[in-house]
């Protein structure tokens, strides 16, 4: 079997008494598309932060392209590939949008080539995010949903092969949700990325995603492709449980 | 500023320095001792802005730095060359800078400011205790200093070079980095930045300067104690300068050392007892309205001038 680009095995993370983590086992393959669900509180960005070392866990290790990264600072995480974005976009407010997306060409993705090189220019990633026309703005100064998007850019800068997206999709409207889905599946397409992705408003990403991951109290408790996890008994009780509302069903075929 | 490529800025630099080199012999000794003033402040505010504007720390350590290269001077005055004390004074400050940096950079805001000031104290107090122990003296005389011409000329290639270093470094991978760090730095980490090495690099590198100046300035003043060298309010007033020049920018601590120089002497002779009272108002009112410094006066005016 292929080498996984990114593994988590047995990653826990405590606060004190607290287990937001709790053993969680997750590999993702070059070309994958996996969502992690899971109801508020449920570790998942907690989890992300381990898988780009922002935190150390608690206990278990993080491999990443057959290098256990377990400990080490984030920038060695990005510079091996990993690269993120925030439920609140973290962008760099003073600086124009066209140096948001230098800056991870500049470092983490320094020493690597993207799959093909229709993205080693700024430019050339701002036009592919439609973000062209507000290259020289200040990234403070976009609209909330413009700041998503740059964010992704931030990423693609930083030549990953593994993105994490947290909960691009919250605060879109449908439209916009649609068109980020989508440009999620033609960045992993085009680049051949792993990508790992976060999302609360779980319909949506059940339509894009392969293979999901549920996360409920720090455990993993499902981990499948979408229709099969949407009937899974347990899924539907955590979910039912802590909101009352069953809200994983696909509503479309996965293509 | 950014509409002018690296290498004009740096030929403009050189050429005002080329300027400003024939002073000596076109000014009178009071003019000259003020634009070395001026000079001497430009140099420091502009080493400070260098690492402090780009990544919003707020350094209290210039005196420290200072102090240690007129030590430097003060000690090997008699065996050194004055070239190579100067240097020696810049480099000791900047290992000092890198060893301190390592330990404390990790902290922030307050916590930094406060924590520098110390260093300075200490390293005060530490000179003050090693002087009175092992060499029976509080103050340094030095003797044979060099020609004031010789000094103006080492203080204006410093601060040149400070200008120079400030405009490449901000052209650079590295203030790439500082600014992200500046901005976000546990977002500059994800995006592949080793904070902590950039950090130390940057803070060595803009103490090299102020440490480099007290060497040189220490042979101005000839008679040299720990009180004067490490002299709390080169500290402040270098921050101020550079804070109400605009941080992060290389101009406007330039035009702000001249201004608050020029203004110090004005303001002193004409009204001996109360100038400090009006400098301190003026600062109130710079700070109150015009928080981005004197460079944004420049950025208003050119946004004027484009809607016009």
């Amino acid at each position: 079997m292929r080498e996984p680009l990114l593994s988590a095995q047995g990653v826990s993370v405590r606060f004190g008494g607290l287990v937001a983590v709790d053993e969680v086992d997750l590999a993702v393959h070059a070309g994958e598309l996996v969502g992690v669900i899971g109801p508020n509180g449920a570790g998942k960005t907690t989890f992300f932060h381990a898988l780009s070392g922002i935190l150390v866990p608690t206990s278990g290790r993080i491999v990443v392209v057959g290098d256990d990264l377990t400990g080490k600072s984030a920038h060695a995480f990005a510079r091996h590939g990993i690269a993120r974005t925030f439920q609140t976009p973290r962008v760099f407010k003073e600086m124009p949008a066209i140096d948001n997306i230098r800056f991870g060409l500049e470092f983490a993705g320094r020493t690597r080539k993207h799959a093909h090189d229709a993205f080693d220019e700024p430019e050339a990633i701002l036009e592919f995010l439609g973000l062209a026309d507000v290259a020289a703005v200040p990234a403070g100064g976009l609209t909330p949903s413009k700041q998503r998007l740059l964010e992704i850019g931030m990423a693609l800068g930083a030549r990953p092969r593994v993105l994490l997206l947290d909960e691009v999709a919250a605060g879109l409207t449908h439209t916009e949700v649609e068109l980020t889905a989508q440009l999620i599946r033609r960045v992993r397409d085009e680049l051949g990325l792993a990508v790992i992705w976060i999302e609360h408003a779980v319909r949506v990403l059940m339509d894009y995603v392969e293979r999901v991951a549920v996360l409920h109290q720090g455990r993993k408790i499902a981990d499948g492709d979408p229709r099969a996890v949407a009937k899974d008994a347990g899924v539907i009780e955590a979910y039912l449980g802590d909101e009352g509302e069953p809200a994983v069903e696909p509503t479309r075929k996965a293509a | 500023m950014s509409r002018f490529t690296l290498r004009d800025s740096i030929l403009a630099t050189l050429l005002a320095a080329l300027v400003l080199s024939a002073m000596p012999w076109l000014m009178s000794d009071f003019a000259l001792a003020l634009t070395l003033t001026c000079l001497m402040y430009a140099g420091l505010a502009v080493s400070w802005a260098m690492f402090c504007g780009a990544t919003n720390y707020l350094s209290l350590a210039t005196a420290a730095f200072f102090g240690m290269g007129a030590y430097v001077t003060a000690w090997g005055a008699e065996t050194l060359a004055y070239g190579l004390a100067v240097l020696l004074g810049g480099l000791a400050a900047a290992v000092f800078a890198a060893l301190v940096g390592a330990a404390v950079l990790h902290l922030r805001g307050a916590y930094f400011a406060v924590i520098t000031f110390g260093l300075g104290e200490l390293v005060r107090h530490g000179i003050t205790y090693y002087e009175k122990a092992y060499a029976g003296t509080v103050g340094r005389v030095i003797s044979d200093p060099p020609e004031t011409v010789t000094i103006y000329h080492t203080v204006l290639l410093l601060t040149a070079l400070a200008v120079v270093t400030a405009l490449a470094v901000r052209a650079s991978r590295l203030g790439l980095a500082l600014r992200g760090i500046g901005s976000d730095e546990e977002r500059a980490r994800t995006l592949g930045v080793d904070t902590r090495r950039a950090k130390v690099l940057a803070f060595s590198l803009s103490a090299f300067f102020p440490g480099a100046l007290g060497a040189a300035m220490a042979m101005r003043w000839t008679y040299i104690d720990p009180l004067s060298v490490f002299n709390p309010f080169i500290g402040f007033q270098t921050v101020l300068i550079a804070m109400v020049g605009g941080a992060h920018t290389i101009l406007g601590p330039i035009a702000s050392s001249v201004l608050f120089s020029l203004l110090t002497e004005y303001l002193r002779l004409q009204f001996p007892y109360l100038f400090l009272v009006i400098l301190g108002l003026l600062l109130i009112l710079l700070v109150l309205y015009l928080p981005g410094g004197l460079a944004s006066l420049l950025d208003r005016w050119r946004w004027g001038k484009s809607r016009a």
